[in-house]
């Protein structure tokens, strides 16, 4: 018995690890632009298919893909940034994000239309040789892509983290995230920033997708539910909190995972839900955030 | 003024004689279609229009109204029964839902309602992923006929509450509220009760269209209304038409309809891109929708004659 | 605490910290019926914090808030307008997609000894608009208004809520001299109805001529309180206030 609850909870922190990182990059666009991007999801479909689509053309490495899958998606982030969200940039607060949504929410069925058509509605999944391979842990199976997935999620947020703490440019976009005047006032080129922080969310969700075609299959159909993912952890962290966020998606896949062997698959979304609930009423700053 | 008396009162005239008037079925059901999606999207142009408060979950209350209906009704319960308690579920869930959600600023409201219609459906689909037929014996009486009145009879109903907002003292709180919520408190209106109420008569209509919607069709499956397609179409409608007016979801819901069917016949996914396309235009571009730029037509050739 | 008269509103060791800054510091006050109190102070010394937490838009970490006698304190803002207090924001708030006529509406509807019959209600709007010289632009979106006219617009929607306290901050800046007059007299004769005004300003020689007592605050504590002429000149006020060099140059 116990060791079977072992088994689903490092099932649910396997998963919980791309949940995280398909939630930091929202979580950074918030933090950042005060802009919640709906399509978020969208473009770890996207990310997902850039890695399936150079595994069927090339036998690519899905692990090699994510050198293409975050380029990509910064580059369509970057041309969604500025053909969309840079309109609203100096709208008033609360009108911004509500704007933003309503344009995340059109732009999120435009991308899983266009995915449609070039890509068909059906799954695709990559199968590299390794895809089955597991190795044993003190009697707990662990799946090998998986368990490096979630390190490589590690890494990637140890490398934003640096990026945002150790260099010029990640103090900048603290800075712009903190008070834009002041910044600006600085000699900081705020436009710049936003549109890089915007983009880096994106390629945020582009290694995200990579790493979840790994894995699983790719679908036009799967971005609404990285996005519902990403929004639930988002806010089980905190808005804007990066740490925080990445935990609550370890936090939300053990959740999930547990519930789902305790209560029956059928309600293991639910569980999700409740959580979120309880946290917005109870705790609206998040679960892992100070204060 | 008086000629805009006039002219609804002729529409709402033809819409209650056209079943005697339309010879054939389908014209009949392009019209209940267009009430439907009419009355679908006026009741989220309750909150979303009137209030501001941009619900990203409204399938979720046309598919628990749809849900509750369809099973009590295909189990004996009195149609009216049905869509009473329908509507009941679907209005409870928006207290459930707004109570914590509403009470901050923020995105925390459309996150909410999203997340809540997609676990509904996903929920549905896991627990009930059957197709739902209506038996034959409720099959050898099935008329349009009363489908028709009902939506004719709802899309009434909440157009006159979402004109009542336009012209009461709830209305003008509540207008004061999306505006900015804390000018709202500081002239004495209570922000967090007025958008409830908003949210609750939007989820109760949204129910309703539900209800409607499980009477109405013959088969599909269980979690079809919970769709986001529904919140999408809900929303591309009224932004269409006009936010917060109270004729733009319903002008929206009759070119919607329109285009669809004109666009499906060719172009059966491009229709969807077309869509988002023109939703992402129109939130950027062009916020007022065709009431506005009605108006700005309107008051310009008036300025001329003068 | 303070000169004669009741007390309409009494605040009592009120803080407020945002962060690790002491915004507001145990602060304790009184304003009297019928006076025009004026609350001074240098940039962010904490005033509009003050409005914050006497009209609700921030809860207050510790002490009180007591009017016509009633604890307040824990009172969302909505209910303070209706038990009359009403307020202006220093940068000018209007709703800015409602017309002129509709902003002072609503508050007309809803302040208090509200009107709930929606024509005498809107009658008594447009004769708020004339007294405040803006019957002509009843129909006109409030963010198509000029400042001077939303700063007007904006007093006029807090006097229909019928306030008997009204927290005015800084409502004469960005006026032009002329404007400034006008606004002086239209104070007076608010106070002249009887109601009891906070003003918070930093134009000295208005404040001189219209405050009947100014308290003086510096990083979030008070620092003096009397007649104005009096306040103004001692000497850890203009310091504060002004700067030391300014006091240098002052004398
Ligand atoms: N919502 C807030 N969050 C964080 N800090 C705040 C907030 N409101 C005010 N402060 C800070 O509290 C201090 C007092 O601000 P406040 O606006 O009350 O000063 P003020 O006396 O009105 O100044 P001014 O004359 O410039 O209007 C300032 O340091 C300000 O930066
Ligand atoms: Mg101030």
């Amino acid at each position: 018995m116990s060791s079977i609850l072992l088994q689903n909870a490092i099932f649910g922190l396997l998963v919980g690890g791309l949940y995280g990182l398909g939630a930091v990059g929202l979580s950074l666009v918030f933090g950042v632009l005060k802009m919640l991007n709906v399509a978020h999801g969208e473009l770890i479909m996207l990310g997902g298919y850039v890695s399936v689509w150079l595994f069927t053309l090339w036998r690519v490495d899905p692990f090699v893909s994510i050198l293409a899958g975050g380029p990509a998606l910064f580059l369509v982030g970057a041309v969604l940034y500025q053909a969309l969200f840079r309109r609203l940039i100096h709208f008033h607060e609360e009108h911004k994000i509500k704007n933003s949504i309503l344009i995340g929410f059109g732009l999120a069925l435009i991308l899983q239309t266009v995915a449609i058509l070039v890509w068909e509605a059906d799954e695709r999944a990559v199968t590299p040789s390794y895809a089955g391979s597991v190795f044993a842990l003190g009697g707990v199976v662990v799946p090998l892509s998986r368990f490096a997935a979630l390190l490589l999620s590690f890494a990637a947020l140890g490398g934003l983290h640096l990026f945002l703490t150790r260099t010029r440019y990640g103090t900048a976009i603290r800075a712009t995230a903190q008070d834009e005047q002041a910044a600006a006032l600085s000699g900081i080129p705020t436009g710049t920033i936003y549109l890089v922080a915007f983009a880096l969310g994106s390629a945020l969700a582009g290694v995200a997708g990579a790493l979840v075609s790994v894995s699983d299959a790719i679908s036009p159909a799967i971005g609404l539910n990285w996005t519902l993912k990403a929004l639930i952890v988002v806010v089980l962290g905190g808005m804007g909190n990066i740490f925080g966020t990445f935990i609550a998606g370890l936090f939300l896949g053990v959740a999930e995972s547990l519930s789902g062997f305790l209560l029956g698959n059928v309600y293991r979304e639910v569980v999700g839900l409740a959580l979120f609930l309880i946290v917005l009423s109870l705790r609206p700053q998040g679960l892992f955030a100070r204060g | 003024m008086r000629g805009q008396v006039v002219a609804v009162s002729l529409i709402a005239l033809a819409l209650v004689l056209l079943p005697a008037l339309a010879p054939r079925d389908n014209v009949l059901n392009w019209v209940f279609l267009a009430l439907l999606y009419g009355a679908l999207a006026q009741s989220w142009n309750l909150l979303g229009g009137f209030g501001g408060q941009v619900n990203l979950g409204h399938a979720a209350f046309f598919g628990l109204g749809s849900l509750v209906t369809r099973t009590l009704w295909l189990n004996q319960v009195p149609l009216p029964l049905a869509l009473v308690a329908g509507t009941a579920a679907a209005t409870a869930m928006g207290v459930i839902i707004g109570a914590p959600s509403l009470r901050l600023r923020g995105p925390y409201f459309a996150i909410g309602t999203l997340a809540v219609a997609e676990i509904l459906r996903i929920t549905t689909a896991n627990a009930l992923p059957e197709v739902s037929f209506l038996p034959t014996t409720y099959l050898a009486g099935y008329r349009l006929l009363p489908r028709y009145y009902l939506a004719l009879g709802l899309v009434s109903a909440v157009t006159f509450v979402a004109w009542w907002l336009t012209r009461s003292r709830f209305g003008y709180g509540l207008a004061a509220v999306r505006e900015d919520a804390d000018v709202a408190e500081a002239i004495g209106v209570h922000a967090f009760s007025h958008k409830l109420l908003a949210f609750v008569l939007s989820s109760l209509f949204a129910g309703m269209a539900g209800g409607l919607f499980a009477y109405y069709h013959v088969s599909y499956y269980l979690q079809f209304p919970f769709n986001p397609i529904w919140t999408f179409d809900a929303l591309l409608i009224t932004f269409l038409g006009g936010a917060g007016t109270v004729w733009g979801p319903l002008v929206g819901a009759g070119f919607f309809l329109l285009l669809r069917e004109t666009l499906a016949l060719r172009l059966v996914e491009l229709h969807l891109l077309i869509f988002g396309i023109v939703f992402v235009l129109v939130v950027l571009v062009f916020p007022g929708g065709f009431v506005a730029a009605w108006r700005a037509l309107a008051t310009r050739s008036e300025r001329s004659l003068q | 605490m303070s000169g004669d008269g009741p007390e309409l509103l009494e605040a009592e060791d009120l803080s407020k910290s945002f962060g690790g800054l002491r915004a507001v510091d145990r602060l304790s006050f009184a304003v009297v019926e019928g006076e025009i109190l004026g609350l001074l102070g240098p940039n962010g010394s904490g005033k509009t914090t003050v409005f914050n937490l006497i009209a609700g838009a921030l809860p207050a970490d510790r002490g009180r808030v007591r009017f016509s006698g009633r604890d307040i304190t824990r009172e969302p803002p909505s209910f303070r307008t209706r038990l009359g207090i009403a307020r202006t924001f220093q940068l000018v708030r209007p709703l800015p997609n409602l017309t002129a006529l509709d902003n002072v509406l609503v508050a007309r509807l809803y302040g208090r000894g509200r009107s709930t019959a929606l024509r005498t209600a809107r009658d008594e709007s447009l004769d708020l608009l004339s007294l405040f010289g803006l019957s002509q632009k009843a129909t006109t979106s409030a963010h198509a208004l000029t400042l001077a006219e939303r700063k007007r617009l904006e007093i006029a929607r807090a006097l229909a809520a019928r306030p008997q306290l009204l927290l005015l901050d800084e409502p004469l800046g960005g006026l032009t001299t002329t404007e400034v007059s006008a606004a002086l007299a239209q104070f007076r004769r608010i106070q002249a109805e009887g109601i009891t005004l906070v003003i918070v300003e930093h134009n000295v020689h208005a404040v001189r001529s219209l405050c009947d007592r100014v308290i003086v605050l510096n990083s979030g504590r008070l620092i003096a309180e009397g007649r104005p002429a009096e306040v103004l000149s001692r000497s850890e006020v203009i310091e504060v206030y002004l700067g030391k060099a300014s006091r240098a140059a002052l004398q």
